[in-house]
């Protein structure tokens, strides 16, 4: 027997790897960081075409890539390597979910800097990978503003580390912070350390109904962005009707919130009702991440999704979708610019003109009738020099689409 | 080596006469930055108004087979803007004007040669700032500031300059300019802006950059301690954040630096104190006074001797300069000294700092300290006479031991200054060789040629798999200038 032969990577049900109805050949699920990195080894070898897989949350849900191999599940890699509260980071394994990460941190009053839909499911890496953001990503910062270092394994199956675990550190380039968001085709995160956030001391959040005269109003929203809310988030209808609470007859429902010192709090409670009228909904302290979470959620509804990002700061830059069907179907992040709208297939091509012309550009969609977005032209050979660089033998299968 | 009267010709075509460089004092002006003992003239001083000339000067570096270093204001503490392989030094303190300001959307267009501090001033107006605030922001350039990803006292609770910028234009070794990120949060596709961002200049030279502006605090509020102990000053702020307090901006000085800033500044600083801990908290008013008791009554807890409150924005200014000008002060009361920009994990600051002051007892040299707490960022200073060349060896083995313990703590070798020549030949205690050479990978994917700052940051020969390198000899210390206010820390 040849002990210095490598061992078959661990296999699993392909089946529950699909994306989009496409399941892979092979699943492999190693169980440490080197068996990971073995495995990719292995498929570069064998020219498979690989696609990382944390939860699965948002990939089941993706385009197939044109080849897709071997789903890689990163979920055995679940170890909190190094967390001392007092320091305010943490060092975990990328197959962690956001849950149970959360949970740990919760223990230590501190609040996980990261938001993502479905954090039962998604793991740490497939957050990271994806640039994951939800309605706080103003107040939170995004994940790569939170990633203080990784290790990762690249196509050719090198297992490097950039970066560190403390909290300042401009050593060297920051091969970690191109990885996050490169959506799986540059490497595999296996382990990241992240900055962390004492849990506010107060929190509050106000849901209203809003017709289109107000949501136009520009003056109304004026005010809002140099308060800093936490959350500022525009939802149609449709959508709001998924919601126990949200649901109204309104065309939008607009929720806001604060997370600071209690004491600024009550000032922000009379700025909210000056500005935008009596809510129809208040929640205060410990009740406030779960409408957070389920805001987080809206972006996993069902259907063909576009996503755009933009400048824009305030919830009247899509009031000029109000009476029109694809205004039932959105979610508006105004705090951030990010704006989900479920079109159908016909609205798909004009409704993305529309919204380009206007400031939003797509950065992801998905289903019946979407196409994937097209990446710059002008970076274009920078993309293909650094897919080339760090995955030399074209493993990662999401690597030979657009991202 | 100097330039054909041909080669400055075709300079002084596309940038006209003012826009080129070469006698031999301006040369002399730009062989080094604020790093002075490591020193090498540029060919050539280039000073481009225009992302076109910018393109149009990396071709003809290209076409001569010359490298682009790309310059600031100078102020960097590593190295990282010395034409260490001759070349074109492109200086890009022209290129200094605020372009837009949109201050409904809080964000900003720069020239890269615009003063850091320059840009908080034009905004005061609008009651905007920009947030990155490295102790060198009344000199040093926001381009420069990418490039390093520049710190600062406040970086701990607004984050470093990274967090701060929306996009850039660059211009990529082969001539050509692109956009990076944008005016939004975040941008479709891959983020290249993130790995440019603290590259020293060595994946692209930045020509325009868009920067969030964050709306002035309502109040700010300056708290002064002292303590009989350095270890009561680093335990105060260890306990601070982990009380879930996050303040603007934790700084120790050490007694020996306090005064030294006290004998040159005379500000009412503690002198017999063997720490003064300076904590700013900043927010809504409102917020301020509760954070100050709070924080005063985990100092009390520590055995603060006592607690200074700045009544008004003079006397926070005066604390400020006095933390501002501990470099200055240094640099008066010896004629040598080392610098290091180490990070430790901040539940250790007290132990790393004792293990400091017992490195350099142990080799009869004086070591000081001030540091950005709040981010376990630590500027030990080792105090030398130029004139000795032991001393100076000595001095240099303290550093090289004061950056293996960061390291073995689970730290870093630098938080804010950047690698540049200084630190490089201790990447590779850092970081294994994959580590290093899939930075190469990366670096050559922007720069195959190696034509931009070459040189930097890696150590030589990492994408070859060279031998781990373990030695300190490229790091070279100070040499002191009791006139001179910088650099800064």
């Amino acid at each position: 027997m040849d002990l210095t032969a490598p061992a078959e990577p661990r296999a699993t049900d392909a089946s529950r790897f699909a994306m989009s109805g496409t399941s892979p050949r092979l699943a492999w699920r190693p169980e440490n960081v080197a068996e990971l990195a073995d495995a990719v080894r292995q498929a570069a070898a064998q020219k498979l075409a690989v696609v990382p897989w944390g939860g699965g949350v948002a990939l089941s849900r993706e385009h197939a890539p044109v080849r897709f191999d071997v789903a890689l599940d990163v979920t055995a890699l679940k170890r909190i390597t190094v967390y001392d509260p007092d320091d305010y980071t943490i060092t975990a394994e990328c197959g962690l979910t956001m849950d149970e990460l959360r949970t740990a941190l919760a223990a230590h009053s501190h609040e996980l800097p990261l938001e993502a839909a479905e954090s039962w499911g998604a793991t740490l890496g497939g957050v990271l990978a994806a640039n994951a953001s939800g309605p706080r990503r103003r107040a939170l910062g995004s994940p790569r503003d939170r990633i203080l270092g990784a290790r990762f394994v690249l196509g050719d199956g090198t297992l490097a580390r950039t970066g560190g675990r403390v909290v300042k550190n401009v050593a060297g380039h920051a091969v970690h912070r191109l990885l996050v968001g490169s959506r799986g085709t540059l490497g595999v995160l296996v382990e990241a350390s992240l900055k962390l956030l004492p849990q506010p001391t107060g929190r509050v959040a106000w849901a209203w109904a809003t017709d289109a005269a107000s949501l136009a109003d520009a003056r109304r929203w004026s005010a809002w962005p140099r308060r800093e809310p936490a959350v500022l988030t525009v939802i149609g209808r449709a959508i709001a009707a998924k919601h126990p609470v949200l649901a109204s007859e309104a065309p939008f429902a607009v929720v806001a919130g604060f997370e600071e010192d209690p004491a600024w709090l009550a000032a922000c409670d009379t700025f909210a009702h000056e500005t935008l009228g009596a809510p129809r909904l208040t929640v205060r302290d410990a009740s406030v991440p779960t409408l957070w979470q389920q805001l987080t959620d809206f972006e996993e509804m069902p259907g063909a999704r576009l996503t755009f990002t933009s400048s824009h700061v305030t919830p009247d830059a899509i009031a000029f979708l109000a009476g029109r069907p694809i205004a039932e179907r959105l979610v508006f992040h105004a705090a951030c610019g990010r704006l989900h709208v479920w079109p159908e297939a016909n609205e798909v091509t004009e409704l993305s003109r529309e919204l380009q012309a206007r400031g939003f550009a797509l950065t992801a969609s998905r289903g019946t009738g979407t196409v994937p977005p097209e990446p710059l032209a002008s970076i274009a050979l920078l993309r293909k020099r650094l897919s080339e660089a760090l995955d030399p033998a074209s493993v990662w299968a999401l690597g030979r689409v657009g991202i | 080596m100097a330039l054909a009267a041909s080669q400055l010709a075709e300079l002084r075509a596309l940038l006209g006469d003012f826009g080129v460089l070469s006698s031999e004092a301006a040369l002399f002006t730009y062989e080094a930055d604020a790093l002075t003992m490591e020193r090498r003239p540029p060919d050539v001083v280039v000073l481009p108004r225009s992302t076109d000339e910018v393109c149009a000067l990396v071709r003809w570096a290209a076409s001569q087979g010359l490298p682009v270093t790309p310059r600031g204001a100078g102020t960097g503490l590593a190295g990282g803007a010395t034409t260490e392989q001759g070349g074109l030094s492109l200086s890009l303190n022209r290129m200094d004007q605020v372009l837009r300001v949109d201050d409904s959307r809080l964000f900003a267009w720069v020239q890269p040669g615009l003063v850091n501090l320059w840009l908080s001033q034009q905004l005061a107006g609008q009651r905007l700032y920009f947030a990155p605030d490295p102790a060198s922001q009344q000199v040093s350039t926001i381009g420069g500031n990418v490039a390093t990803n520049a710190g600062g006292p406040h970086c701990l609770k607004y984050g470093v300059t990274f967090n701060h910028v929306l996009g850039v234009v660059v211009v990529l070794a082969d001539g050509s300019s692109v956009t990076l990120g944008g005016e939004a949060l975040d941008s479709p596709g891959m983020d290249l802006l993130s790995v440019v961002c603290g590259s020293e200049g060595t994946c692209a030279i930045i020509t325009e950059i868009c920067v969030r502006l964050l709306p002035v605090p309502e109040g700010v509020k300056t708290l002064l301690f002292d303590f009989d102990s350095v270890e009561a000053a680093c335990r105060t702020v260890s306990r601070v954040i982990a009380s879930g307090i996050v303040p603007a901006a934790m700084e120790i000085m050490d007694r020996h630096t306090t005064k030294l800033v006290e004998e040159w500044l005379h500000i009412g600083l503690p002198t017999d104190a063997a720490a003064v801990l300076l904590i700013e908290v900043d927010g809504p008013a409102v917020t301020l006074e509760p954070q100050a008791e709070r924080i005063a009554g985990i100092a009390r807890d520590q055995g603060t001797r006592s607690t200074r409150i700045a009544k008004d924005a003079d006397e926070r200014m005066q604390l400020w300069k006095g933390r501002k000008s501990a470099f200055g002060a240094y640099g008066r009361a010896a004629s040598g000294f080392t610098i290091m920009d180490g990070v430790v994990p901040r539940t250790r600051l007290a132990e790393a700092l004792a293990n400091v002051y017992a490195f350099a007892s142990e080799k009869g040299l004086e070591a000081g300290n001030v540091f950005h707490a709040g981010d376990g960022n630590l500027h030990p200073h080792v105090l030398f006479d130029a004139s000795s060349a032991q001393q100076h060896a000595d001095a240099l083995e303290v550093s090289h031991r004061i950056l293996r313990m960061c390291i073995d703590y689970g730290g870093t070798i630098s938080g804010e200054h950047g690698v540049g020549i200084e630190k490089r030949p201790m990447m590779s205690e850092l970081f294994a060789p994959d580590d290093l050479a899939t930075m190469e990978r990366v670096r050559a994917a922007f720069d195959p040629d190696r034509r931009l700052n070459p040189g930097k940051i890696l150590p030589g020969g990492s994408g070859c798999g060279e031998a781990r390198q373990h030695s300190f000899e490229a790091m070279r210390g100070f040499a002191a200038n009791a006139n001179a206010e910088g650099p800064w820390i």
